[in-house]
């Protein structure tokens, strides 16, 4: 018997059995299957739309000078404030004869005018507004490309460097207006057709607090080989620009482009090691320091810049999107794991019939992977319009705490697809595994007894409470782990998302053990349980939980836990938010810039406008603040200047680590020291006490920490100083903002009124106003962890439905036993339900304690180590209350459908 | 696949000594016997005798605890599960007595799927259903799904499925259990019939005289025991 001793070869029969088995199930029973993929496209799509929306908002965040000189080769930036024009001198002498074209660019911010006084904050865009030498990129254009140029643009709008084809000689007329208009601006072609602008339109901006009739010169040519120009860029020629910023004589950086030709990467190495050089020659104006004058970095670097800057932020919230699919990975077991109790007669047969265990399993698989594979394509399609919605809420986050961006739909990326169907199978097969296992296990139809064989013992895992302890035990320990630290002082609590999951699986394998313990409790003699027959019979079936009973429990535990640990985490950050708002913002009105629309705004306030309202004579006590972006070693970070005995009064801040003395907020004393947020102190591990080298236009400076408060305004975190030393520092006297504390006698609104009347490029807000809209910002930053929490609970909810009709299903033998006693079907219904609901109870009930020490572990842990930001805990009763009634209730009425569906069953209904 | 003219008679299956228990409990206890290719032979015995367990030890479903079972040759306990798939597969059909067809499958489709496990190409596992269709007498309801048919259709169907890939040896449990008298008197006719015809052996579980009757012999089981054997007919 050769065959016999050869393992057997059957190369067709998984997709045999695919055909003729699998697929005709699944047309047999479509709405369940349709159910199936829409809930595995659900948690697809989620993840998905949230990796497009990051995406988005990422990409946006570019180095918009290449979009019209092609790329550099590399650039300088200032490590605070601005480079002086001189150093394009500088640069030139050092480079000698080297042929090195030098692209001097001020980059600053504008935005329209507000249309009506009733606009929130943030709903208009930020434009970046880049200053550039017009002759040195038209004649950089016209050498990569002669028939691209700046100055022979028609009026028509929307003309574009594609409809210049024909006229590739640049107009001298409009050449020298461009030049005697320094209001000319050149937009993005984008804008031009969006908002019907041409050459000559007008185009009221406000640049720092000024309302700057600009006019259009044009659209913006940008190279063939770049994208094109998003819609928030625009282009005006440097001087003109430096003029109506008051910023003559300074640029932001300068790019250098290398003349075509070979070893391009190494003559750029070359001129990096000079600049690097150059950068510690410190002309004598400058105190000299170990920080350099200038950062040298490539392109690449500074794309990387906004990468980095978003990551935890993008991190966290892949994670979160993450909580849809694993409830997702549930329920798919849950499918699976029914669909092979209702099939496990035919497995049988197809045992008896010789077909061996492993390709059942196989097949079982490929019927995961095509339920992963057709859930991820509908999940595409889903993700990829939920990301149109999610872009705008990411948007609006990264808009608010990290620098401006106008994505506004989020384009499909090919890396993307493939990560979501590889996620999409992946998640699938992985559901997929035990109930293969499962149906391999299913002995030939001979010695399959009816009845018999047929009980899930589920994974052994989930009986195992000593383990559950141990997860317990091994969660406490990784929390004494410190964050994984990336570059740029990042942290990602990754011991602590850990700690998280061991706590989420214990919790779920205790829920078991509750279950059979409240049940045994329910059906104690003497109990308004123990009578009657209905009651009894639920009650018996959970007094030693199945597997799958079991595994409903994890399953909603799991979500339970997550969904109020998340409430519990946005909970405390509304109260503390509330409270810092409130402690914060004391002062009766505050001014800024009506330009200012992002976290990275430029525009500023003048010495004359913010003097002129300091004067106004409703105003008691000004205080002005100036604010820059300083980069230390390990990052960037946000540098304050102002008044500290005003800051210790008005914004009444909550120390951490209070001053030792007075001295700080002393004017005579108070150089040197410096006052940083909790975010900083975390990020850069430096406490009171510490020294640090503040890197300034003025040289370093050193300064030591004196206190550390709490500050969720972002999470790089800041540095307060006097405000007469970072104006020495940064030699300018331009405000960020301006707080005023009125006279008693003055009237807030009227003053506010008058403030907006002299000044109309000023944004002036009252206390109340500020601190709901900061409340407004704060809480749309968690717009979408509820739509992410609904989801995973409506998914738990529907995996007890699955897990009810499994059960039903194997016992359909003692359902027609029970007709045959009598029972009606309400009354088998009823006890569905009464099962069903127990089931709920233990998993509603372990997962609120779960979410306890979950919420804890977000607090103190994940959020503290990414943002660094200390939390008041607060528990939202009511909403968890909410929850639980939500999610019994909810359970409750699948599980009576269940029991319906069951009660009509026929004993020995075949599907 | 074996030859249907099985002349000479030689030793198809050969059970030494096959014991088995569960839970503590002998439910067979020391079987032997001999089965000649193209033989049938009947197991009868009251309820608990252990005929089906017999049955499926035979059929390599079920391992005894002790003793041994060949067929043609080869020690069925010495082989793995996949190896004894594979002799499901290619040497066994099975009868069963809740018919057991596919639900998902038409009744031409159940009698298809061992020739395609077994590879046989397309036209002539056609060929093949068509002919055991007729032989059966349901080619009328070749494509009627299980729901659709009698019991004794569906017993028809399943017959046609085990012969199928012609196997060298029929195990039928209860075959006619689940069916009236006359149905039941037509089915083992038509076993009979089929057995002549094709020189398939047959082991028959039965509790009913008359099944039992088409057999060459009889082997009575008590307590997991054979406790006698009789010659019904000559082979």
């Amino acid at each position: 018997m050769s065959a016999a001793s050869s393992r057997p070869d059957l190369p067709g029969v998984v997709g045999l059995l695919w055909r003729r088995f699998t697929w005709r199930h699944w047309c047999l029973a479509p709405v369940q299957s349709a159910i199936l993929v829409a809930i595995l496209s659900l948690g697809v799509g989620v993840f998905f739309a949230i990796r497009l929306a990051n995406r988005a908002a990422v990409a946006s965040f570019q180095n918009f000078t290449d979009l019209i000189t092609a790329e550099s080769d590399g650039l300088i930036s200032p490590p605070a404030g601005l480079l002086p024009e001189t150093v394009l001198t500088e640069l030139r002498t050092a480079f000698g004869s080297r042929p090195v074209q030098l692209i001097p660019v001020l980059e600053t911010t504008a935005a329209r005018p507000r249309q009506s006084e009733t606009e929130v904050i943030g709903s208009r865009g930020t434009f970046q507004l880049l200053g550039l030498d017009l002759i040195a990129v038209q004649n950089l254009a016209e050498r990569r490309r002669p028939d691209r140029s700046w100055f022979d643009q028609s009026a028509s709008p929307g003309a574009s460097a594609t409809s210049r084809d024909t006229s590739p000689s640049p107009a001298a007329t409009q050449f020298w207006d461009t030049f005697r208009n320094p209001r000319s601006v050149f937009i993005s072609e984008f804008l031009a057709r969006r908002e019907g602008l041409s050459p000559g339109s007008e185009l009221p901006l406000i640049l720092n607090e000024q309302i700057v009739p600009l006019r259009v010169a044009g659209v913006i040519p940008t190279d063939p080989a770049q994208p094109q120009a998003p819609a928030e860029l625009m282009v005006m020629d440097l001087p003109a620009l430096q003029r109506l910023t008051g910023l003559t004589g300074q640029v932001s950086r300068v790019e250098f482009i290398l003349e075509d030709g070979p070893q391009r990467a190494e003559r750029w190495q070359e001129l990096r090691a000079l600049l690097e050089r150059q950068a510690t020659n410190f002309p004598g104006a400058i105190q000299a320091s170990s920080t350099p004058r200038w950062q040298v970095a490539s392109p690449a670097d500074r794309r990387e810049s906004g990468e980095v800057m978003t990551r935890a932020f993008r991190l966290n919230l892949t994670i979160l999107s993450l909580l849809a699919l694993v409830v997702g990975l549930y329920l798919i077991f849950q499918a699976l794991d029914g669909a092979v109790v209702r099939r496990r007669e035919e497995i049988a047969i197809l045992r008896s019939l010789g077909v061996p265990p492993r390709l059942i399993q196989r097949a079982w698989l490929c019927e995961a992977a095509v339920l992963g594979l057709a859930g991820g394509v509908v999940g595409l399609l889903l993700g990829w319009l939920g990301a149109q919605g999610a872009v705008r809420l990411v948007g609006r986050t990264v808009n608010a705490l990290y620098y401006a961006t106008s994505a506004d739909r989020a384009a499909l990326n090919s890396s993307e697809v493939v990560l979501a169907l590889v996620v999409s199978v992946l998640t699938s097969v992985l559901a997929g595994w035990l109930p293969a296992k499962s149906a391999a296990e299913t002995p030939p139809a001979q010695s399959l007894g009816r009845g018999h064989g047929t009980t899930f013992i589920g994974p052994r895992l989930l009986r195992r409470t000593g383990l559950a302890w141990a997860l317990v035990a091994l969660g406490f320990g990784l929390l004494t782990l410190p964050p994984l630290r990336l570059e740029a002082g990042l942290r990602i609590p990754v011991a602590a998302y850990g700690a998280a999951l061991c706590w989420t699986f214990a919790a779920g394998i205790l829920g078991g053990s509750v279950l059979k313990h409240l049940s045994r409790w329910a059906a104690r003699p003497g109990s308004p349980l123990s009578g009657g027959a209905v009651s009894r019979l639920a009650l018996s079936h959970i007094r030693e939980p199945s597997g799958r009973h079991r595994l409903a429990v994890a399953g909603l535990v799991c979500a339970v836990a997550m969904t109020a640990g998340m409430a519990i985490l946005v909970g405390s950050f509304d109260t503390t938010m509330r409270g810092w708002i409130s402690r914060t913002f004391q002062a009766d009105l505050y001014v800024s810039s009506d330009g200012a629309q992002s976290a990275s705004t430029e525009n500023r306030i003048s010495p004359a406008t913010w003097r002129a309202v300091a004067a106004h004579p409703g105003v008691a006590r000004a205080q002005v603040i100036q604010a820059a972006r300083v980069q230390l070693p390990e990052g960037e970070t946000m540098l304050v200047g102002g008044d500290l005995e005003f800051f210790r009064e008005f914004a009444q801040p909550a120390w951490l680590q209070e001053p030792v003395d007075n001295s700080i907020f002393v004017p005579a004393t108070t150089a040197g020291q410096v006052l940083v947020s909790e975010a900083f102190s975390e990020r850069f591990r430096l406490r009171r006490g510490d020294q640090l080298t503040l890197p300034t236009p003025a040289g370093g400076q050193p300064v030591t920490i004196a206190g550390v408060f709490s500050d969720y305004g972002n999470e790089r975190g800041s540095l307060i100083v006097d405000r007469a030393h970072f104006a020495r520092w940064f030699d300018n006297e331009l405000a960020t903002s301006l707080i005023l504390v009125l006279r008693p006698s003055a009237d807030i609104e009227s003053v506010r009124a008058e403030l907006r009347a002299a000044h109309p490029g000023l944004a002036v807000f009252t206390q109340s106003y500020l601190r709901g809209e900061a409340l407004r910002i704060f809480r749309q930053t968690f717009a979408i962890t509820y739509a992410l929490e609904l989801i995973g609970v409506t998914v738990a909810v529907a995996g007890l439905g699955f897990t009810m009709v499994s059960l039903l299903w194997e016992r359909r033998g003692e359902l027609t036993t029970l007709r045959a006693l009598g029972l009606t079907r309400r009354e088998l219904a009823a006890a569905a339900a009464l099962e069903g609901l127990f089931t709920a109870v233990s998993g509603v009930a372990v997962g609120l304690l779960a979410s306890v020490g979950l919420g804890w572990v977000l607090i103190y842990r994940v959020n503290k180590q990414t943002f660094g930001w200390t939390l008041e805990t607060d528990r939202p009763w009511g909403q968890l209350a909410g929850l639980a009634v939500l999610v019994l209730a909810a359970a409750a009425a699948t599980a009576w459908g269940a029991g319906r569906w069951g009660a009509q069953l026929p004993a020995e209904q075949e599907e | 696949m074996k030859s249907t003219t099985p002349t000479p008679p030689s030793t198809l299956l050969r059970a030494r000594q096959v014991g088995r228990t569960y839970a503590g409990r002998a439910v067979l206890r020391g079987v032997s016997f001999e089965l000649k290719a193209g033989e049938r032979l009947a197991l009868v015995g009251p309820s608990g005798s252990g005929k089906t367990t017999l049955l499926n030890c035979l059929g390599g479903v079920d391992r005894p605890d002790s003793g041994s079972i060949e067929l043609n040759g080869v020690a069925l306990e010495t082989l793995n599960g996949d190896q004894l798939a594979e002799v499901r597969r290619r040497r066994l059909g099975t009868i069963f007595q809740f018919f057991h067809l596919l639900p998902t499958l038409t009744a031409a489709e159940n009698v298809e799927l061992p020739l395609q496990l077994n590879g046989v190409n397309a036209a002539e596992r056609i060929r093949r259903v068509q002919q055991l269709l007729d032989r059966v007498q349901v080619s009328h309801r070749a494509d009627a799904w299980p729901a659709q048919l009698s019991g004794g259709e569906m017993q028809r169907v399943a017959i046609a499925r085990a012969l199928a890939h012609q196997p060298e040896l029929l195990l039928a449990d209860e075959p006619t259990g689940n069916l009236d008298s006359k149905n039941g008197a037509n089915i083992l006719r038509l076993l009979r019939e089929l057995s002549d015809e094709t020189g398939t052996a047959l082991v028959l579980v039965t509790h009913s005289p008359d099944a039992a009757a088409i057999c060459h012999r009889e082997l009575e089981l008590r307590d997991g025991e054979v406790v006698g054997e009789r010659l019904l007919s000559a082979p």
